[in-house]
């Protein structure tokens, strides 16, 4: 008896536990939420007492807006280079995936790990070279500019979590396909891709979040037309006051397409986020 | 082992290797037009990487592979014209068990009309015996269900031979049974050459026209289940056939041409004139004697002149349905023997045995060698 | 099985006759195949490492935006950030940064993954917004501490005052910066250790612990003997990922200090930054880029090795 009322107590303990740490995770969230719903003047005078407003949404994402700040663009930047980056890399990178989960050779090998080394090495490195070279071959503050240097970001991760969804494939399915009178490429079509798409859905959406939420590339590579709202949403602190009610809208503005991308894709997480390391 | 230039399959000099492992060391095979040949062997001995090659899913090192008497080097496999059943099935697993039968159908090469298609596979599943699960999705059928849309898959389109790779193995006992004896009365099977890989003794016996024997990536034998039989090449194909196995004594060949067990416990004479010629073997030479436990009879039932005695005392017997393996200690060697269930009545361990066989079920093969490679039939 | 089919249906066609065509395709064009399915991957992958190689290139000269037509250097450069002490400054904070963050995450994610395995009614419906924090841009996750973190008007100090500590100076102070970006860096990432170490927690064999549990083995037991050591490999996998990344970190300090106050933040990412950018010393900059890139390259090389190590031996373990 003694023990159930001591596990009982432990039981509530975990739970209270798991909920401390959820309060701390999600309170920033919560947060921003209560900051952009508030009204200018109740900006420093009150915290969880005020009138909601949309004054603050309306201000950041009206075209033009007093603030001189485009956000309504930056937003859609983002999604151009996100969904252009993620693009690219499946075209180019799912070939290179299937070749090196089926065979095994020398340049598949080099490859692969030259695109790991891509994912460890710090982002400087290549774009300080490349704010020079871009601003020679015209390539400064475009959208081309940023999809081909956001292939850092997502190609080594598309590559990487396809060649392990088509690896976990029994190459002997395409060969039955092959015997069945399809050639290798209606065999790949037909038979591989079909089999790994939940795996291409869910590493193309992780591709574009992590491409999204992406901010040294535009910082440095963009100045105006092709910025994106990590950058741009730093500019609403900037000035001779902050603006925190614009600056929280802002923020959950750009963080509203990942968030929603990323429960959608729960279940596939695990083995992009660890490169292909962990499966679950 | 015939080479007739226009077989309908015919491997020559095949070497396959999977890194450091070696899968294929020089095969040589050759299946006659028609034909329903048997490739038996232990798992590892190579009988896949044949199948894929013939099929062109897997290249060799070195050798050719012909089909009708064309070299198929660098041809595609959708270009050989052979259909195969994979040991893993390879269904699709995203498609219905339908969809699965009618792939051949669909593809490039052998495009049916969607009707006639339809038609071709609900007969194809009616003769399996799975014309009622066509619409379950593949993932929701049974092994043994699996295995027949897989052979379907196969038998549903024209080809120039069949590459069934364990196609019996996931069924239950009683269905294999049933599958075995009806799969060479299926039509297609019956006409087409057909190149079928087992490791199941008893399933080569059954099916094969002509079976060959495969071990470490080399041909051992080919030939008739009789060839096969009663001419095994060496003490690997005496083992691989009859169960309980093949009973093979070390011993000596004496100065007199006899053999002598190692132990010095018993000898057999190899020299009378119902038994199979001996190549001249030296005295002194380590041998084997084999002898095939259904050969054995107990006690001296008429078995006719020449017939040779032995006589040891019982060590175990065990009951197999109506007949019981009986196994009977010669000095430090057991023989065992099958015989009927009332003939072993009486026996108790240590009961006092005399054994009968005739000279020319014998074979007498060298002694393993150092490395356990087999040793070669030296009888005629 | 009826054995009527067997007649019905392609009679003759059964057997294909002269059969198909057997058109060859020449050895040098099979083995091709797979170049050409990654021919365009390379071509990228050499786009990326091209501005690399320049960059590579650059250290060797005195390539500055006050010096257009720079001059051969060697390895002044390099000479030059190992005698700086601000060199030896970024590098320490790194350190700390990173070792600090790594750390706490691990601790806190295993935690919380453990919490979360035990599958309790909270448990199964805060799983499900686990990941929240860490799908939000980092840079816009400092943005979101920085309004909170403000000394005067945030709402941390304003939920503080009750417990008489209402005026931290959080990222005003060389102490306060540098553990407030751990923090935030800790709010991103701790999902992440979480989720790696709860898809291991999920996937270890269940009969060690009923074999331990019939024992009688208590808890601390169980955990340290069982769930630690096969868990390991997991919780590797994700501290090899946030050391790493944090030895690299910048959109946090950026947003959140900016490298201050002074130079207490500046880690070596905002170095070569503020030398490259800021100051448009470019060649200056790279080389401490290159210098971080090398330290980054040869850990993750041991750490990648080690894990290969620890991978090996955990699947000899049998199941």
């Amino acid at each position: 008896m003694k023990r159930g009322v001591r596990g009982k107590l432990i039981a509530v303990a975990a739970d209270g536990a798991l909920i401390l740490y959820f309060v701390f995770a999600l309170f920033p969230i919560a947060w921003m939420i209560i900051l952009s719903l508030k009204p200018a003047n109740e900006l420093f005078s009150t915290y969880f007492s005020f009138t909601p407003t949309l004054d603050s949404y309306q201000t950041v994402l009206g075209a033009g807006s007093d603030e001189g700040v485009p956000f309504l663009r930056f937003f859609v930047n983002s999604l151009v280079v996100s969904l252009g980056a993620v693009g690219l890399s499946l075209v180019i990178g799912l070939p290179a995936a299937y070749a090196a989960a089926r065979w095994r050779f020398r340049g598949s090998e080099n490859l692969m790990f030259t695109l790991l080394s891509f994912r460890f090495a710090p982002e400087l490195t290549v774009i300080i070279p490349l704010f020079v070279l871009y601003q020679q071959l015209g390539l400064f503050d475009t959208y081309l500019g940023m999809i081909w240097v956001l292939q850092l970001v997502t190609l080594p991760l598309i590559v990487w979590i396809m060649r392990s969804y088509f690896s976990d494939l029994s190459p002997e399915l395409e060969q039955a396909a092959l015997l069945d009178g399809y050639t290798r490429k209606q065999a790949f079509f037909k038979v591989a891709l079909p089999l790994v798409k939940p795996g291409i859905a869910a590493v193309s959406l992780l591709a574009f979040i992590f491409a999204w939420n992406n901010f040294v590339f535009p910082l440095i590579l963009t100045s105006s037309e092709a910025q994106t709202v990590t950058v741009g949403a730093l500019s609403f602190l900037g000035g001779d006051r902050p603006k925190y009610n614009l600056t929280a809208a802002a923020a959950l503005v750009s963080v509203i397409p990942p968030l929603l991308l990323a429960l959608t894709i729960q279940r596939y997480l695990v083995r992009g986020l660890s490169f292909g390391a962990v499966k679950s | 082992m015939r080479t007739a230039p226009t077989a309908a399959i015919s491997l020559r000099g095949i070497h396959k290797s999977y890194g450091k492992n070696i899968a294929l060391d020089g095969l040589d095979l050759d299946v006659a037009e028609g034909e329903f040949f048997c490739l038996l062997g232990p798992s590892g001995a190579g009988k896949t990487t044949t199948l894929k090659t013939v099929a062109g899913l897997e290249e060799p090192r070195a050798g050719t592979v012909s089909l009708d008497g064309t070299d198929m080097t660098g041809v595609e496999p959708y270009d050989r014209g052979v259909a195969m059943c994979f040991e893993s099935y390879a269904l699709y697993p995203h498609r219905s068990a339908y969809d699965n039968l009618a792939s051949p159908l669909r593809s490039p090469r052998y495009k049916l009309p969607a009707a006639e298609a339809r038609e071709r596979v609900g007969a194809v599943a009616d003769l399996l015996g799975i014309g009622a699960l066509l619409e379950r999705p593949v993932g929701r059928l049974s092994n043994g269900q699996r295995q027949r849309v897989a052979l379907g898959r196969v038998l549903v389109r024209p080809a120039r031979a069949f590459l069934l790779d364990e196609p019996l193995s996931h069924l239950d006992a009683k269905l294999r049974q049933a599958m075995r004896a009806e799969l060479k009365a299926i039509g297609a099977v019956r006409r087409t050459t057909t190149l079928y890989v087992t490791h199941d003794s008893v399933e080569a016996l059954a099916l094969g026209d002509r079976i060959g024997v495969i071990r470490e990536g080399r041909i051992v034998q080919t030939g008739t289940r009789e060839e096969i039989w009663h001419q095994p090449y060496d003490t690997f194909v005496a083992r691989s056939f009859g169960r309980p196995r093949i009973n093979l004594l070390p011993g000596t060949v004496t100065a007199d041409g006899a053999f002598m067990s190692a132990d010095r416990f018993f000898e057999i004479p190899l020299t009378s004139p119902a038994a199979p010629p001996v190549r001249s073997v030296a005295p002194g030479t380590a041998v084997q004697i084999g002898v095939r436990p259904r050969d054995l009879s107990l006690g001296s039932p008429a078995l006719g002149p020449g017939a040779i005695e032995l006589v040891g005392s019982v060590y175990i017997t065990e009951v197999l349905g109506r007949a019981t393996e009986v196994t009977v200690r010669l000095g430090g060697q057991h023989l065992s023997l099958v015989v009927p269930r009332a003939d072993a009545a009486g026996l108790r361990p240590d009961t006092p045995v005399r054994l009968t066989v005739r000279p020319e079920s014998l074979l007498l093969f060298a002694a393993d060698d150092a490395e356990g490679r087999p040793g070669r039939r030296i009888t005629e | 099985m009826s054995s009527s089919l067997s007649e019905t249906g392609h009679g003759a066609a059964s057997r294909e006759g002269s059969g198909p065509p057997a058109r060859v395709v020449p050895r040098w064009r099979r083995s091709l195949r797979p170049y050409l399915l990654i021919v365009p991957a390379l071509l990228l992958t050499g786009g990326i490492l091209y501005p690399f190689g320049l960059g590579l290139y650059y250290t060797l000269f005195d390539f500055a935006a006050s010096k257009p037509q720079p001059d051969m250097v060697g390895l002044e450069n390099y000479r030059r950030i190992f005698s700086e002490s601000s060199f030896w400054d970024s590098a320490r904070v790194t350190v700390l940064y990173a070792v600090g963050a790594a750390a706490v995450e691990t601790v806190l994610g295993v935690g919380v993954a453990l919490l979360l395995h035990r599958s309790t009614l909270v448990g199964r419906v805060l799983e499900k917004i686990l990941i929240l924090p860490l799908m939000i841009a980092p840079v816009i996750a400092a943005i979101m501490w920085k309004l909170m973190l403000q000394p005067s008007v945030g709402v941390v100090n304003h939920l503080l005052k009750p417990f008489g500590m209402g005026g931290v100076q959080w990222t005003d102070t060389p102490a306060g910066a540098l553990l407030s970006s751990i923090a935030v860096d800790v709010w991103v990432y701790t999902p992440f250790v979480a989720i790696l170490a709860l898809a291991g927690l999920r996937s270890l064999p269940t009969s060690p612990f009923e074999a331990a549990a019939v024992d009688g083995a208590g808890w601390w037991f169980t955990f340290r003997k069982l769930t630690l050591p096969m868990l390991w490999p997991y919780v590797l996998v994700a501290v090899i990922f946030r050391f790493m990344d944090s030895l690299k970190v910048f959109d946090i300090i950026y947003a959140l200090t900016e490298g201050g106050p002074g130079d207490s933040t500046v880690v070596l990412q905002i170095r070569a930054y503020l030398e490259a950018i800021r100051f448009q010393r470019y060649s200056f900059g790279i080389s401490y880029m290159i210098v971080l890139w090398a330290v980054v390259y040869l850990v993750t090389m041991v750490l990648v090795r080690y894990l290969g190590k620890i991978q090996n031996r955990a699947a000899e373990v049998p199941k």
